[in-house]
């Protein structure tokens, strides 16, 4: 582990701890916006998290060891995830941190604890949520495998730093095709991250969440770390779709200037993609939840479409 | 000339949207955004068309987007949302024979068969393999047009399902090595659905064919069977 | 080393031996003895494959000829010690958790047969994978399906029992039918019994030899169709039975198919694409089937359908690179493949053995009636939640390091310049991703419904920690799965084959690293803790009946896939009166339509029974008959022997 890859997991993570709530409340404010309102201030989620570190735990007597330490290990299979999409600079190759593979299942194990966490607490709400979310994950799966197959055809690498770094020395209008596999990032992004028109977070009722009703038994600093891990699953995934189109501003070597610029212009394409992730929230109506593998099935034939005539012709 | 690397990658990114507002057609039960997306989908081709003309530079792709633009992206989907406020009912939920999920496996299935049918042919018909994708897309939607018509019962929905089988000849037509008079086949074609639609209108087909035929067999201008 | 082998091999021969001798006083303490000599045995056997699989040398011997061709011998490869490794490693702590588990269920002297039978069971299986001669080979092999035809036939008093018993066996003698024939088709043209390089046949004979060998190994794998074995017997077995035959006895089925695919015959193109194709299809469709099951042993048993489907899978790509020639994608099959063989087997026997353990302290298989195991069976919930996380895949375990070398294999294959391959790969690995996922989420069910919350029936209310042998056995292979998967890099780079895939030990010491400082940040700040009661909303009691259930859990995954299930609902009423307003009562019934039962296994076995019918009805006749049967045969004799002489 040389001194390079160190200082980019430093530097990687505490940028991801530290700007992941300011994403949320973004989009949040964006919605609220369209919905003609003036929304929460942008800092909202920091207040938010520091006051839910100053409340106490409770624990229902029901629950186990699980509901103890699976607020842990879900931000922690996220935060050692993040470390394989470089927003900072692109670390030198070594020991696999970034393979693809190995990223979507860090995220596969979050959610498994989650649900885990979701069932223990003995109530039907938490039952219902982890059931309906493992479904949503299960039929999701080949079309993120799909995606990440057409990024791996194209870019001929599975390991996402290397695949910025070749778009980044080669530029995008060499790849067109890969501004289609965009496409089915972005929806990726939605399910993963529960975003209308998957599921809807705002609301507390059972008919409308599936995330939320997974967490519902959380409560104080564990809450804070769960609420934290959304964050940073959705700025890794923002992060992921941000730098195989326009990865300009990536440093590659270490220098306190380029560190600087890349971190200002990620900041700024993140705040776009903030934008659009609030307006397309806003134009939709959340799909039944038995329409959503049809909705799948779009999205995983798109990404198959791709691949398919990348090898067609 | 377009440099030939990105002219392929253009290709084969319309070629994607068009399959997915063909996708989308066959899933979709609101009849507003059913037309939308026809006359998105007959944008790309008018589109396509365009690129294709700054390639090969035949005048003959020049008039066949101008038209597709102004009779299919236009006037049609016009006529169609006017006909449409007609009607009681805006949305069509019922699916025969295939759900939105199996439709999508069975034409991606046919895609499959169509190209290996193809290949045989490819020699003689098209240029290069791009081309060959073309055709086999074309016939495809040509296919998936014929699914939308047998597998939803409203007949606005029948009538865009018609429309999509159009626009499979067109794009068929288009990555063919020769095009006779196709133009003209296509402007009687489309002459034909708008007598169509204006019949539709006349009459008054509210919903489905068979609520007209009862309301016929009502009136005394049908007999029962 | 060859002496270590043997005299391992000695030592089970003994153990059995013994027990069978002191089955006059069987006790406790006769049967200790005998499962302590057993566990020598495995250690020998475990430590003399270890070192000829990491010395890479071979050895071998001929035991006794019975002809010219025929004879026993055994022959330790590279292939074979990885496979008797497995079965010394997997048999050693099944026996130290059937040391406590035995002394449950059934009367003594049973036990002591049982005894008797497992050194002999695995004894058997360790022959079969030695054996260098096909006769051996199908000797070792009858010897391992009666042995363990007699171990799942444990209880049989239960009807259910019976019926497994019997499906089984008949399975069995039906995989071993199709080994026989590919055999004698391999003898025709090799001229030899011997199992080695026999490239010789023709292209015809090769495809039926390995058509008929795939049917085999195929049936005693478990591949679909022919599976449906499987989950009967592992479920009315014993839990320790369940283990050795979940996770050993179908890697022997593997090893044939592996010899002689890879070694015997060369394989051809068509080959890898059946094994790709039947791999994929027992994957996905073994976790469908899985969802819906609420018997946990049967689950898991389902479970073991799909790895052996990923094992085929990836074997079968193996074949697909190798005639392509992309040598890096060919070796991480390969090698996923094996290595998924080995993982399998110490997860799926950990799971097993936890499973029995739940099973024996509730009295019950039925997962919806457990709850709560978590609380009172803390060791065994951890035990289970390691295995869990092993079948899921998920990092840094030993079944996600196993997975990614398929998944690597498949996002490699872009560089095969034929584009039909190429998606038939692509549809492959979205199968295998639906699939993965699919695991993921059973084993969610699987897990919350049996260990958390409370417990749905007064008897797992009641049910309490088991002893702690049968924690043991099962905690040593919970330790072999963290340290496969942690150093798995390491292992096989070890090994020596060069192939990409991540490092997971760094992954797995940040991942300690963070959890740890998160656990001292949150203990520094001594956050205060409250017990309370689950917010039910407002109900003054949350019971036990409003809690989720296993068919609520999997409900939303069995409406999008009811194609597959096709439930069949009927509701009978009865009324008491004509204009039908008064219920007199009703019936309701769900079924699932058993596919392979109904539309395959049925018919065809209803067929062999109107022929044998048939042939009995001759049977049933007087002395007379059966003199005419006799004087017939003889004339057609005769004839046939004027025509050919």
């Amino acid at each position: 582990m040389s001194w390079n890859m160190i200082l980019y997991i430093v530097l990687n993570t505490a940028f991801v701890l530290l700007l992941a709530p300011l994403f949320m409340s973004l989009i949040k404010k964006v919605k609220a916006m369209c919905q003609g309102r003036r929304g929460t201030p942008l800092l909202q989620t920091y207040f938010q998290l520091f006051k839910l570190f100053k409340k106490e735990i409770i624990y229902s007597d029901t629950s186990s060891f699980i509901m103890r330490i699976s607020p842990y290990l879900n931000i922690a299979f996220l935060l050692v995830a993040s470390i394989a999409v470089p927003i900072v600079f692109i670390p030198a190759q070594e020991s696999g941190f970034g393979n693809i593979i190995l990223f979507l299942y860090l995220m596969v194990c979050a959610r498994f604890f989650m649900a885990l966490g979701g069932l223990d607490a003995g109530s039907a709400f938490g039952g219902m949520g982890s059931s309906r979310e493992m479904t949503i994950a299960s039929i999701i799966e080949p079309s993120m495998l799909m995606a990440c197959a057409a990024m791996a055809f194209i870019l001929k690498s599975t390991d996402i730093p290397l695949m910025f770094e070749t778009v980044l020395d080669n530029s995008v209008a060499q790849y067109p095709t890969l501004i289609l596999v965009a496409f089915s990032l972005f929806i990726i992004l939605i399910v993963e991250t529960a975003r209308v028109p998957v599921d809807n977070p705002e609301t507390h009722l059972e008919l409308t969440m599936v995330h939320e009703a997974m967490i519902l038994e959380q409560t104080g600093p564990k809450l804070a770390l769960t609420e934290l891990s959304y964050g940073i699953k959705q700025l890794i995934l923002m992060a992921l779709l941000i730098n195989i189109i326009f990865p300009w501003g990536l440093a590659v070597e270490i220098t306190p200037i380029g560190i600087l610029i890349s971190i200002a212009l990620f900041t700024l394409k993140a705040v776009i993609l903030s934008v659009l992730i609030g307006v397309f929230e806003s134009s939709f109506a959340k799909i039944r939840f038995f329409r959503l593998p049809d909705f799948f099935m779009i999205v995983f034939f798109l990404s198959f479409a791709i691949i398919v005539f990348e090898l067609l012709t | 000339m377009i440099d030939t690397l990105i002219f392929n990658d253009i290709v084969r990114g319309l070629f994607v949207f068009v399959l997915g507002t063909a996708v989308l057609i066959i899933t979709q039960r609101s009849l507003t955004s059913l037309f939308k997306i026809y006359a998105i989908q007959s944008f790309i081709l008018a589109i396509m068309a365009v690129v294709l003309f700054i390639d090969t530079g035949t005048l003959n792709l020049l008039f066949i987007a101008l038209l597709t633009l102004i009779v299919k992206t236009v006037f049609i989907p016009l006529f169609l949302h006017k006909s449409l406020k007609k009607m009681a009912v805006k949305r069509d939920i019922q699916f025969y024979y295939l759900t939105p999920a199996s439709s999508i496996i069975i034409s991606a299935l046919l895609m499959f068969t169509v190209y290996f049918v193809f290949k045989n042919f490819a020699a003689t018909l098209f240029e290069d393999s791009l081309f060959l994708l073309g055709g086999v897309i074309g016939v495809s939607l040509v296919m998936m047009g014929m699914m939308i018509i047998f597998s939803r019962k409203k007949i606005l929905t029948k009538i865009t399902g018609y429309l999509t089988m159009e626009n499979g000849v067109l794009l068929f037509s288009l990555f063919m090595a020769e095009m006779p008079f196709i133009i003209e086949l296509l402007v009687m074609i489309d002459l034909f659905i708008v007598i169509l639609i204006s019949t539709v209108m006349a009459f008054g087909i509210d919903s489905s064919i068979e609520s007209f035929h009862r309301r016929l067999v009502k009136f005394g201008l049908e007999f029962e069977d | 080393m060859e002496t270590l082998f043997l005299s391992g091999c000695a030592i089970l021969l003994l153990c059995c031996v013994f027990s069978l001798v002191t089955i006059k006083k069987s006790g406790r303490n006769n049967r200790r003895i005998g499962f302590f000599i057993l566990l020598s045995g495995l250690i020998c056997i475990t430590i003399s494959s270890v070192l000829c699989f990491l010395n890479d040398t071979d050895c071998g011997r001929t035991f006794y000829s019975i002809t010219e061709g025929l004879s026993f011998g055994f022959h330790l490869d590279k292939l074979s010690s990885l496979f008797t490794g497995l079965i010394g490693i997997v048999g050693f702590c099944t026996v130290i958790y059937t040391i406590s588990y035995i002394e449950h269920g059934a009367t003594g002297k049973r036990r002591q047969i049982f005894a008797a039978l497992l050194p002999l069971f695995i004894l058997a299986m360790i022959m079969v994978v030695v054996s260098d001669n096909m006769f051996g080979f199908l000797f070792s092999w009858e010897i391992m399906s009666i042995s363990s035809f007699f171990l799942v036939m444990h209880e049989r008093e239960k009807a259910e029992t019976q019926k497994a018993g019997i499906f089984y066996f008949v399975m069995t003698q039906f995989s071993t039918l199709f080994l026989f024939i590919a055999f004698l088709v391999i003898y025709k043209y090799s001229g030899t019994f011997d199992i080695k390089n026999a490239a010789v046949l023709p292209d015809a004979a090769k495809g039926l030899a390995f058509a008929a060998l795939f049917i085999g190994f195929g049936t005693k794998a478990g591949l679909i169709p022919f599976h449906k074995w499987l989950p009967y017997a592992h479920s009315a077995a014993p839990s320790n039975i369940s283990a050795l035959m979940s996770g050993v006895m179908l890697k022997v089925a593997i090893y044939g198919l592996c010899r002689f695919t890879f070694d015997v015959l060369q394989p051809d193109l068509w080959w890898g694409f059946i094994l790709l194709a039947f791999g994929t299809i027992s994957a996905v469709l073994g976790v469908i089937y899985a969802l819906k099951e609420h018997d946990f042993k049967t689950l898991l048993a389902y479970h073991s359908i799909e790895n052996i489907g990923i094992i085929v899978l990836g074997l079968g790509m193996y074949i697909i690179f190798n005639y392509y020639g992309l040598e890096i994608q060919a070796n991480l099959s390969l090698v996923g493949a094996l290595f998924h063989t080995f993982n399998h087997a110490v997860f799926k026997s950990l799971l097993f053995m936890t499973a029995g353990s739940v099973v024996q302290a509730t009295g019950t298989r039925n997962i919806e009636e457990m709850g709560g195991l978590a609380k009172t069976m803390p060791f065994t919930a951890v035990l289970f939640l390691i295995g869990a996380c092993a079948i899921s895949a998920l990092p840094p375990l030993n079944g996600f390091a196993s997975e990614v070398m398929i998944f690597q294999a498949y996002l490699g294959s872009f560089e095969l310049n034929n584009a039909v391959v190429e998606i038939a790969m692509v549809v492959g690995l979205a199968a295998f991703a639906l699939m993965s996922a699919l695991a993921a989420a059973c084993f969610v069910k699987a897990f919350g419904i049996v260990f958390l919350a409370k417990p749905r029936s007064r008897e797992a209310g009641r049910a309490t920690e088991v002893s702690r042998n049968m924690l043991g056995g099962p905690a040593v292979l919970a330790f072999i799965c963290i340290v496969l998967g942690v150093f798995s890099y390491q292992i096989i780079q070890g090994i020596g084959f060069d192939i990409p895939i991540p490092n997971l030990l760094p992954v797995s010491i940040l991942l300690l690293l963070i959890t740890l400082i998160l656990i001292g940040f949150l203990k520094l700040a001594r956050v205060p803790v409250r017990i309370e009661e689950t917010w039910a909303c407002g109900i003054r009691k949350q019971t036990e009946a409003m809690e989720y259930t296993a068919t609520g859990f999997s409900e939303p995954i069995v409406t999008i896939f009811r194609l597959i299930f096709r439930t069949r609902k009927t509701n009978d009423k009865e009324y008491f009166d004509e204009a039908k307003s008064i219920t007199k009562s009703t019936k309701a019934h769900i079924s699932t339509l058993q596919f392979f039962e109904e539309r395959i296994y049925l018919p065809f076995a209803r067929f062999v029974m109107r022929i044998a019918s048939f042939i009995s009805e001759k049977h049933n006749k007087d002395l007379e008959t059966f003199i005419v049967y006799a004087f017939v045969a003889i004339v057609l004799v005769l004839i046939t022997a004027g025509v050919w002489l």
